[in-house]
C-alpha cells in the first residue's frame, strides 16, 4: 500500500477553499487525492486487506476436514490473531470417549492437528491438548495423540489426577460459583475449544460450552447439585474460549454423547470467536433426531444469550462460508 | 556376592518384574505368571479339589521332578518367599549361628499342614490361599508392597511437577501413576507377618516348620542325586552344623538332613577344611534316615483336622461351594470377574494369587471379604464404585495362573456378562429429583440405557434394557448421586461358563452385547425421536426443549 509522508489525514489548513493555493500546494492537494483514491481502489480489489470490520463473526468451511479447518480459521483472520508468538495454548477436543472417527463421538484427530500445526504456525510457546476424559485415559486419547505426534511428543494429554486441578471462584456464576480447574487452563494465554458436533441426552447438544466440562475435575456435581444447563452457563463464563472451532465433519445426531448414534457425514468446521454463536449455528445448520431444530431449544444456549455471554441469533450475524 | 546370593536376588527381582509388567502393563512378552504356576503344593491343593489337571502346572511338576535331582533348591534358590524370608533374617541376625530352640520334631508340623490342607482340598475346599508360599508372597507384593511404591513414586512425582514444568518436560509432568488401592490389605499384611514373625526365633522358620510346598519338596528330596557329600578331611568342628540355614545337619557334620537341606552351600564355602562338597560322586555312608511312619499318627490327626475343617467350612450358611442346592445367600457384591467360572469350579481353583488384583488397569477387582464365608476370603470381585470393567479389557482372565478366570479373545470378552445394572429410582436424580442428568446413559459402553419420557416426570428417566447390559459397571461408577449411586450392578443373570461361547450362550438366552449395535444406522434409515411411546412429553429429543 503506498504510504504518504507525514499525517494522512490531517488537510494542509493552507489548502482551506478561500486561502490562496499557490502551485505548489495544488500539485500536493491533488498528489494526496491521487494516493487516497488508488488506496482505496487498491482495497476494494483485495477485500481481505481491510480491516478488522469486515472479519465475520461465523466461519463455515466445507470440504476436507483438514483444509476446511485451516480455511474456517483463516476467514476469521487467521490463527494469528488469536495466538501471539511465545504464547502458551491450550486446546480442548472430545477425547472421553474410545470410538473410532466414525462413530462421531469425539474430535477427528485431523482437526486437532490442523489446530497443533496452525497454532504452532503463530509461534506458540506452548500447545497442550487437554481433556478430562471419561473413558480409560490412553485409549480415549490414543487417536489424536497419534496424530499430534508430527508436532512433537506429549502434546496430548489425559488428565486424570486432582492435583492438576485448582480450586477457582466463578465471579458470574449462578449456581456454581466455584470449580476446580485444570491449572495449565488457568495460566494459559490462549484458550481454543474445538469440540465434535453430537447430540447430548440430557444437554441436547454436547459443543464448545458442555465441552468446558472436560477441563474441571467435580463434573458429577453439575448433574447432581445444580441444573445442568444453568452451571454449564455459569462455567462458560469463567471458561470462555478465544477460538471454537466445532468439528462437523460428522455429526453424531442421535443417542449422544456416548453413541452409538446415527451419523451424519456433513463436512462442515465452523468457526467463531463467540462460543454461543458456534454452538447456535451447530445446533440450526445440522438436523438433531431427524428434526430441524433452533438453537433456542438448547437451554444452554438460550441462557448464554440472555445473559450476554454471546448471541445465539445467529441469522442476525456475518456468517462467511467458503468451500475447499 | 555367593551364587545362591545372585540367584535369589535375580529370582525376586524377576518375580517383581513380571508382577509390575502385569500392573503397569509393559513385558507382556514375558510369561506373567511364570512364578505363579511353580509351587507345587498350590497346584497340588488346586488340582486336587477341582478334580482336575491344570496344564499350566507342568511348571510345578518340573520343579518337583528337579528336586529328585537337585534337592530343595528351589527353596533355597527360587522361592520369592524363602527370598523375603532371608531378607528379613539378615535384618534380625547377623549370622544363622543361632542354636536351634524349636524342638527338631517341629518339623513335622509342615508335613502336617500337607496332610490337613491335602485331606481339605479332597473334600473341595483348597486351602492353598492360606497355606502355600507363593499365593502367600504374590498376594502381599501384589496388594501391599506394589502399591505402596506407587504411592511414593506419586508423592516424588507431585514434588518433581513444578521443576518439570519449568523445564517444559511434559510427559513426565503429566505422568499420572494408576495409583490402585485394596480391600483386605490388614489381613494380608497380618498373615505375610505371622509368616515373617518367625524369623525372630529363627531363620527361615515358616521354611522349616510350616512351608507345605517345602514338605512336599522333601518328599522327593530323600536322597537327591546331587547332595551334601563329606569327605575323611572332617574335623568335626560343627562350624557348618551352626550356620546351616535349614538346620539340617545333624551333630555329626557328616550327617544331612537331605530333605531339609535347600543347598544353599554354606556349609561347603564355610568348612575350613574343605571337606564338603555338593557332587552326586558317592563318598559318604549316611546314616538311614528314620522311617516317614514314624510321623504316622501326628499326620492322621492333621488329616482328621482337615477334615473337619472343611466340613465345618461347607456347612456354613454362606459358603458358595458344593451341591447347595436352592438354598444360597448370594451377596449382592459377588459380581465376579468376566470369564470368570461358575461359582464351585471358581472357589476351588482360585489360590488369590493377587495377580489379577494387581493387573486390573481401573483397580475395579477387589479381594473379597467373609461374605461367602472362608471359601470366598479374598477372591476377585468387581466392585463398580472402584473402577468400571473395561469391556475391552481381559487382563485379569490372560494373567490368572489357574484359569479360575478364562482368557478370552476379545470378541468372546464382550460377551462375557457379569452381572446386570439396576437402577434405584428412589435414588436417581432424574426419577426422585426431577434433574436432567443421564450420566448412565452418557457412559454406557454398551447403549444398555434407555431414556424415556413419562408424562409425569419433567426429566427424561433411565431404564435398563436388560438384555443389552453387561453389568461393566460404568453406570455404577460414573453415577453422579452418592454414597449409595442410584443405579448400582449386581450379579444378576451372569454368564459363568466352564467351556464354550460366551456370545453363542449369550445370543440363545436373547442377549445383545455388542459395544455397538449389529446394524450401523445408516443416514439413509434415520431414527427420528420421539417414537410414539415416549411422545407424551414436549415432542423433542432427549435434552432439547421449548
Amino acid at each position: 500500500m503506498p504510504s504518504s509522508p507525514g499525517r494522512p489525514f490531517a488537510l494542509n489548513p493552507t489548502s482551506w477553499p478561500g486561502t490562496p493555493m499557490n502551485r505548489r500546494s495544488f500539485i500536493k492537494h491533488n498528489a494526496r487525492i491521487i494516493l487516497w483514491a488508488s488506496a482505496i481502489g487498491f482495497g476494494i480489489r483485495l477485500p481481505r486487506l481491510a480491516g478488522a470490520s469486515q472479519t465475520p463473526d461465523i466461519a463455515l468451511a466445507t470440504g476436507d476436514r483438514t483444509a476446511a479447518t485451516r480455511a474456517a480459521v483463516d476467514l476469521l483472520g487467521g490463527m494469528g490473531r488469536f495466538v501471539k508468538p511465545g504464547q502458551k495454548v491450550i486446546i480442548k477436543p472430545n477425547m472421553s470417549f474410545a470410538g473410532g472417527p466414525e462413530d462421531a463421538t469425539d474430535t477427528h484427530p485431523d482437526v486437532v492437528r490442523e489446530l497443533v500445526g496452525l497454532c504452532k504456525e503463530a509461534g506458540a510457546q506452548r500447545i497442550r491438548v487437554l481433556d478430562h476424559t471419561l473413558r480409560r485415559e490412553e485409549r480415549c486419547i490414543e487417536g489424536v495423540q497419534k496424530a499430534c505426534e508430527v508436532h512433537g511428543d506429549d502434546i496430548v494429554q489425559a488428565v486424570s489426577r486432582s492435583r492438576f486441578f485448582e480450586s477457582t471462584g466463578i465471579p458470574d456464576g449462578r449456581q456454581m460459583r466455584e470449580t476446580e480447574v485444570m491449572g495449565e487452563v488457568l495460566e494459559a494465554d490462549v484458550l481454543i475449544a474445538a469440540p465434535v458436533a453430537k447430540s447430548h441426552s440430557s444437554a441436547g447438544v454436547s459443543l464448545s460450552m458442555k465441552g468446558m466440562m472436560g477441563l474441571i475435575w467435580n463434573r458429577g456435581i453439575m448433574h447432581s447439585r445444580f441444573d445442568l444447563h444453568e452451571s454449564i452457563v455459569d462455567l462458560a463464563s469463567l471458561l470462555k474460549p478465544d477460538l471454537i472451532v466445532v468439528d462437523g465433519s460428522r455429526v453424531l445426531s442421535t443417542n449422544g454423547p456416548g453413541g452409538p448414534g446415527h451419523v451424519l457425514k456433513r463436512d462442515t468446521i465452523i468457526a467463531s470467536r463467540d462460543m454461543v454463536a458456534a454452538d447456535a449455528q451447530a445446533v440450526a445448520m445440522f438436523e438433531w433426531y431427524g428434526r430441524k431444530l433452533k438453537p433456542r431449544n438448547v437451554k444452554h444456549i438460550r441462557i448464554a444469550h440472555e445473559r450476554g455471554l454471546g448471541r445465539m441469533d445467529v441469522e442476525n450475524l456475518r456468517r462467511q462460508q467458503i468451500q475447499v | 556376592m555367593t551364587l545362591q546370593r545372585t540367584v535369589q536376588v535375580g529370582g525376586l527381582a524377576l518375580f517383581l518384574l513380571l508382577l509390575a509388567g502385569a500392573a503397569f502393563r509393559f513385558a507382556g512378552w514375558l510369561p506373567q505368571d511364570l512364578f505363579l504356576r511353580l509351587d507345587p503344593a498350590a497346584a497340588l491343593l488346586t488340582g486336587l479339589s477341582a478334580r482336575i489337571w491344570i496344564g499350566g502346572f507342568f511348571a510345578a511338576l518340573a520343579v518337583l521332578m528337579a528336586t529328585v535331582v537337585l534337592g530343595r533348591f528351589f527353596c533355597g534358590y527360587l522361592c520369592p518367599l524363602g527370598t523375603t524370608i532371608d531378607g528379613i533374617d539378615a535384618c534380625l541376625h547377623r549370622s544363622a549361628d543361632i542354636p536351634e530352640k524349636c524342638p527338631p520334631l517341629w518339623r513335622r508340623f509342615k508335613y502336617g499342614l500337607l496332610v490337613f490342607s491335602l485331606t481339605a482340598a479332597l473334600l473341595g475346599l483348597s486351602l492353598a490361599f492360606l497355606v502355600a508360599p507363593i499365593p502367600l508372597v504374590s498376594r502381599f507384593f501384589a496388594i501391599i508392597v506394589l502399591p505402596l511404591f506407587q504411592q511414593i513414586a506419586d508423592l516424588l512425582l507431585q514434588a518433581a511437577a513444578p521443576l518439570a514444568n519449568r523445564f517444559d518436560l511434559t510427559g513426565l509432568f503429566y505422568l499420572q501413576l494408576p495409583l490402585p488401592r485394596f480391600e483386605w490389605q490388614g489381613l494380608t499384611l497380618f498373615l505375610m507377618l505371622l509368616i515373617l514373625a518367625g524369623s525372630l526365633w529363627q531363620p527361615r522358620f515358616w521354611c522349616r516348620y510350616l512351608c507345605p510346598a517345602g514338605a512336599m519338596m522333601a518328599l522327593f528330596a530323600r536322597r537327591p542325586f546331587l547332595r551334601r557329600q563329606v569327605t575323611e578331611d572332617c574335623v568335626d568342628c560343627g562350624l557348618c552344623a551352626r550356620a546351616c540355614p535349614a538346620r539340617a545337619i545333624g551333630d555329626d557334620p557328616r550327617f544331612t538332613l537331605h530333605h531339609e537341606c535347600i543347598v544353599c552351600q554354606t556349609c561347603r564355602r564355610i568348612c575350613p577344611t574343605q571337606a564338603v562338597a555338593f557332587s552326586t560322586r558317592r563318598m559318604d555312608k549316611a546314616p538311614r534316615l528314620p522311617a516317614f511312619s514314624q510321623y504316622r499318627r501326628g499326620l492322621l490327626t492333621a488329616g482328621v483336622c482337615g477334615v473337619g475343617t472343611a466340613a465345618l467350612t461347607l456347612s456354613g450358611a454362606r459358603h458358595l461351594l458344593g451341591d447347595t442346592g436352592t438354598r444360597r445367600i448370594i451377596p449382592p457384591n459377588l459380581i465376579r470377574p468376566p470369564g470368570a467360572l461358575p461359582e464351585d469350579d471358581f472357589l476351588r481353583r482360585c489360590y488369590r494369587c493377587g495377580a489379577c488384583l494387581a493387573a486390573c488397569p481401573t483397580n475395579t477387582l477387589q479381594p473379597l471379604g467373609m461374605e461367602t464365608g472362608l471359601t470366598g476370603l479374598l477372591t476377585p470381585v468387581i466392585a463398580p464404585q472402584m473402577g468400571p470393567c473395561d469391556p475391552q479389557c481381559n487382563a485379569c482372565g490372560q494373567i490368572c495362573p489357574t484359569e479360575a478366570i478364562r482368557p478370552l479373545p476379545q470378541r468372546e470378552r464382550i460377551w462375557a456378562k457379569v452381572g446386570t445394572a439396576i437402577i434405584l429410582r428412589n435414588k436417581c436424580l432424574a426419577w426422585e429429583l426431577d434433574r436432567k442428568c443421564l450420566v448412565c446413559d452418557e457412559v454406557c459402553p454398551y447403549d444398555a440405557i434407555v431414556l424415556k419420557k413419562l408424562p409425569e416426570i419433567k426429566a427424561p428417566v433411565p431404564f435398563v434394557i436388560e438384555n443389552r447390559c453387561s453389568g461393566c459397571g460404568f453406570c455404577e461408577h460414573h453415577c453422579p448421586v452418592e454414597a449409595q449411586p442410584a443405579i448400582v450392578v449386581e450379579p444378576m443373570e451372569a454368564l459363568r461358563l466352564t467351556t464354550g461361547s460366551y456370545q453363542e450362550k449369550g445370543r440363545s438366552l436373547g442377549l445383545t452385547l455388542e459395544p455397538r449395535p449389529p446394524i450401523r444406522r445408516s443416514e439413509a434409515q434415520p431414527t427420528p425421536f420421539p417414537s410414539t411411546e415416549d411422545n407424551a412429553g414436549s415432542g423433542l429429543p432427549p435434552g432439547f426443549s421449548e
